[in-house]
């Protein structure tokens, strides 16, 4: 009995031990990083913290991977010795990424595209710093920084969305420059004002694009005007099909008479166009006589009149719920109104004028409900008031009563005094 | 047969009227006669018809007027109070989930909903200014003054209980500026000192106003005042019949013999003053039926506006008060900060120890300048101020409100870290940043 109860317990520390040594295994690898035989930090201890934060050292990556050298050695000369390269320029730097970066295999593990090297040379970066050798190009560590790099879901990565705007406005911002390429350097600007920009920065919403949603990452380059309709219309897929489906996709064609989306929305600002400016924006290329133009102004005429009707509504609503009226049978109908006046955009993309007016009539049919709604409820609450009528007609006879029976009541004890 | 069963029929019901006709001085009582109610098996036992007979003879002092009709209509108020709030207790729900639509569904689809419940809320805010104008009228007549000085005190806890259904009832409906402006109160509340944090917690229930807060404030509104309220108005009719109606001002002389028993008897002013019935009863009925019929009119031409249902995740830009003692505090607020609240409710506290200070026989305002100054500045500065809050009409939500909303949905921040300096001398210390270069 003893015996057993003797192996019990063996048994049991053994597996504490087992157990408390498991995690040292996963702390090999920062051991053998901070081992003090590792000469490279002798002297770069700087570059040593950036690094291990970085992606690339969990996965065992070193320094001589990049630089080459001899880390067993700790003086200088034997440790810059053999295969190194000290800091390598931008185009041993596109070079030594893709040794790892273009290989499928070594890529697949990580959920990575091996592509980047191949798409770099068809960007405008590329063509710049490989074709023309310009080194004011960027290179990989441009974006991604040489040391510290991180995966671009990580808030704090260089790449993640939220990083991107400031990132590329760091050399598109640079006035100097931008001016020896003709470029301009109000993008940020324009892009931070207008809705993708709200979207990204303000509500957080990384749905919406930030640069490389239209530019691409490592294939940056402006789409071309005929190529903007569909590069638009990757997220707006409903208003790019009504666009296609009217007159104007035949222009969008021809860079020279339309820029596509860009001719009303602009490129960086995505500007909204006002409702009340529609026959404007339309009378830029459009005769103030012709037909388009009568055309846009049946439009504008159309989606105003379902705005004002939208507006007639909501005060409605408004009125209604502040009476006390549970009003969700009018807010369900609320909904449906507000949809049909988006659908209103999609007929003004495809300028089909029947479709708009038939979205119109959908508009005011839910509207019409609402407001016949309001009104019965505010009939019904000016009636309330007649009920006066008969309270103070009761009210004042019942004090002309009590008064006359009080005074009569008055003269008789007077007149028993006397 | 017939016929003459219908003949004895008509006899027997005749002989019963006959009978209800002769059988009392007041014709109309007949049918509690029949009932038993008067010189029946009942009134043997309670002496109904005697305590009846005694309250139509009771007389009162002829300088009795208009002005004493003020306690009247306070009551009456209470009892419509009473009546329309078990009509809406009826439909109402004390839930999170349920407060609101209830108060919709009573006001919308409820025949007569909507009256009972702007009367109810307008009841309410009346009642708060007839209970200050009575006690004015007390104060200025000095009406306070032994032996009266006990009905003074019943007649203050009576205030706070008129207060306190009021800021109970507040939070009822479940909407935004109600939610809002009772967190506004409960902050308050934790601010006294000492007891002040405790007793914001007791109430709430919770860390905010929450569904504990609603059920606790409905169970106080509509069950613990009402017996409280029952209780104290009770004994302050008792103590108003038992000690008489104060003398006039002008005659500072107070009848000997309230000071040897305390006690009054009807009998004892057989020959004086107005009877009771009909005199002072007509006069009432009028003071009633126009208390009504403002009422009425109030509740049809101003109905409370519902803002929307209450969100402790958004703080309404602004809040506006629907209630008398909310408009004067927050008119207070603004004009003299929340200190001038304190001075003001320290300047009401004073008027319950009056009786306790003037207790000389004067009855004139000149002769207790204390009195009146403290009265004046009281009564004339709540209407004032009432009158201030009603043109101010809302207010901004406290900013301690908004900067705790603000630190709910921030990320919390980590105090900066201080490295000790290693300096001998006991330099500053230095960042984190300065003591890595």
């Amino acid at each position: 009995m003893r015996a057993f109860a003797w192996s019990v317990a063996l048994s049991l520390c053994t597996l504490a031990l087992i157990g408390a040594s498991a995690p040292m295994a996963a702390q090999q690898v920062a051991v053998e990083q901070n081992d003090e035989t590792y000469g490279c930090i002798i002297c770069h201890a700087d570059k040593r913290r950036a690094f291990q934060q970085g992606v690339h050292a969990e996965r065992g990556i070193r320094c001589e991977t990049c630089h080459g050298g001899d880390p067993g050695a700790i003086e200088i000369a034997p440790a810059h010795r053999g295969r190194f390269l000290g800091s390598p320029t931008k185009f041993e730097i596109l070079n030594l990424c893709s040794e790892c970066h273009s290989d499928p295999n070594e890529m697949r593990q990580f959920g990575l595209s091996a592509d980047q090297l191949a798409e770099f040379r068809t960007s405008r970066h590329g063509q710049l710093l490989l074709g023309a050798r310009d080194t004011n190009a960027p290179t990989c560590t441009d974006c991604h920084d040489a040391h510290l790099i991180r995966p671009v879901q990580d808030a704090r990565s260089k790449s993640h969305p939220l990083n991107i705007p400031t990132m590329c406005a760091k050399c598109h911002q640079d006035e100097a420059l931008m001016a020896t390429y003709g470029e301009p350097t109000d993008q940020y600007e324009r892009y931070r004002a207008g809705a993708h920009g709200k979207a990204v920065f303000e509500d957080r919403n990384f749905a919406a694009p930030t640069c490389i949603g239209c530019h691409g990452s490592h294939a940056a380059l402006p789409p071309s005007v005929r190529q903007v309709t569909d590069v638009c219309g990757r997220c707006h897929v409903a208003i790019a099909q009504s666009f296609y489906a009217g007159p104007h996709a035949q222009a969008a064609g021809d860079p020279e008479r339309f820029a596509g989306c860009l001719a009303c929305h602009s490129n960086h600002g995505t500007q909204r166009v006002p409702y009340e400016q529609l026959d404007e924006f339309c009378a830029t290329c459009h005769e103030p006589e012709s037909n388009a133009y009568a055309l846009a102004q049946a439009m504008e005429e159309e989606v105003l009149r379902a705005r004002q009707e939208l507006h007639l509504a909501e005060e409605a609503l408004y009125e209604m719920a502040e009476s006390g009226k549970p009003t969700d049978d009018e807010e369900f109908r609320m909904q449906a109104a507000i949809t049909a006046f988006r659908q209103l955009a999609h007929a003004q993309h495809s300028v089909d004028l029947e479709e708009a007016e038939e979205y119109g009539r959908q508009v005011r049919s839910n509207t019409g409900v609402i407001r016949a709604t309001a009104e019965a409820h505010a009939e019904e609450r000016w009636e309330h008031g007649l009920l006066l009528i008969p309270v103070w007609f009761l009210a004042l006879s019942a004090v002309a009563f009590a008064r006359f029976k009080l005074r009569e009541v008055q003269q008789e004890a007077r007149r028993s005094d006397g | 047969m017939i016929r003459r069963a219908l003949t004895s029929l008509r006899d027997t019901v005749r002989g019963v009227w006959e009978d209800i006709k002769s059988s009392t001085d007041a014709s109309l009582l007949g049918a509690a006669r029949f009932l038993g109610l008067l010189y029946g098996p009942i009134d043997r036992r309670l002496q109904i018809d005697e305590a009846f007979r005694k309250a139509l003879q009771y007389r009162l002092p002829s300088h009795v007027g208009w002005r004493h009709a003020l306690g009247g209509i306070t009551y009456l108020l209470f009892l419509i109070l009473v009546v329309t709030g078990v009509m809406l207790a009826i439909f109402y729900r004390p839930s999170v989930e349920e407060a609101y639509p209830s108060v919709q569904h009573i006001v919308s689809s409820r025949p007569f909903g909507w009256l009972v419940r702007d009367v109810h809320h307008w009841s309410a805010n009346l009642i708060v200014l007839a209970l200050l104008a009575h006690m004015a009228r007390v104060f200025f007549e000095a009406a306070y003054k032994p032996p009266r000085e006990t009905n003074w005190l019943i007649g203050l806890l009576l205030l706070a209980v008129v207060l306190a259904f009021g800021a109970t009832g507040y939070l009822l409906p479940w909407d935004q500026w109600s939610y809002w402006t009772v967190t506004e109160v409960m902050n308050a509340t934790a601010q006294f000192p000492i007891v002040g944090r405790a007793l914001a917690d007791r109430l709430m229930g919770d860390v905010i106003v929450s569904g504990a807060t609603l059920s606790r404030f409905f169970a106080l509104h509509v069950i613990v005042l009402p017996w409280v309220a029952f209780v104290l108005l009770g004994y302050h009719f008792t103590l108003v019949r038992r000690r008489g109606i104060a003398p006039p001002v002008s005659d500072a002389q107070e009848k000997p013999r309230w000071r040897k028993s305390g006690l009054y008897r009807p009998e004892d002013e057989e020959e004086e003053g107005v009877p009771f019935f009909p005199n002072q009863l007509l006069r009432s009925f009028t003071v009633g039926t126009l208390t009504f019929a403002v009422v009425i009119t109030l509740a049809v031409l101003y109905p409370r506006v519902f803002p929307p249902p209450a969100d402790p995740a958004a703080v309404p830009d602004r809040l506006v008060s629907t209630w008398v003692p909310i408009d004067v505090s927050m008119a207070l607020i603004r004009f003299s900060g929340p200190w001038g609240l304190m001075l003001f409710w320290v300047l009401g506290f004073s008027l319950v120890l009056i009786p306790l200070i003037d207790r000389g026989p004067d009855r004139r305002l000149r002769q207790r300048p204390l009195a009146a100054a403290l009265g004046i500045a009281f009564f004339a500065g709540y209407a004032l101020l009432l009158i201030s809050g009603r043109v101010l009409g809302s207010f901004e939500p406290s900013a301690e409100i908004g900067s705790r909303q603000e630190e709910m949905g921030a990320v919390p921040a980590r105090a900066p870290i201080e490295i000790p300096s290693l300096d001998p001398d006991g330099g500053t210390p230095v960042s984190e940043e300065g003591a890595e270069q």
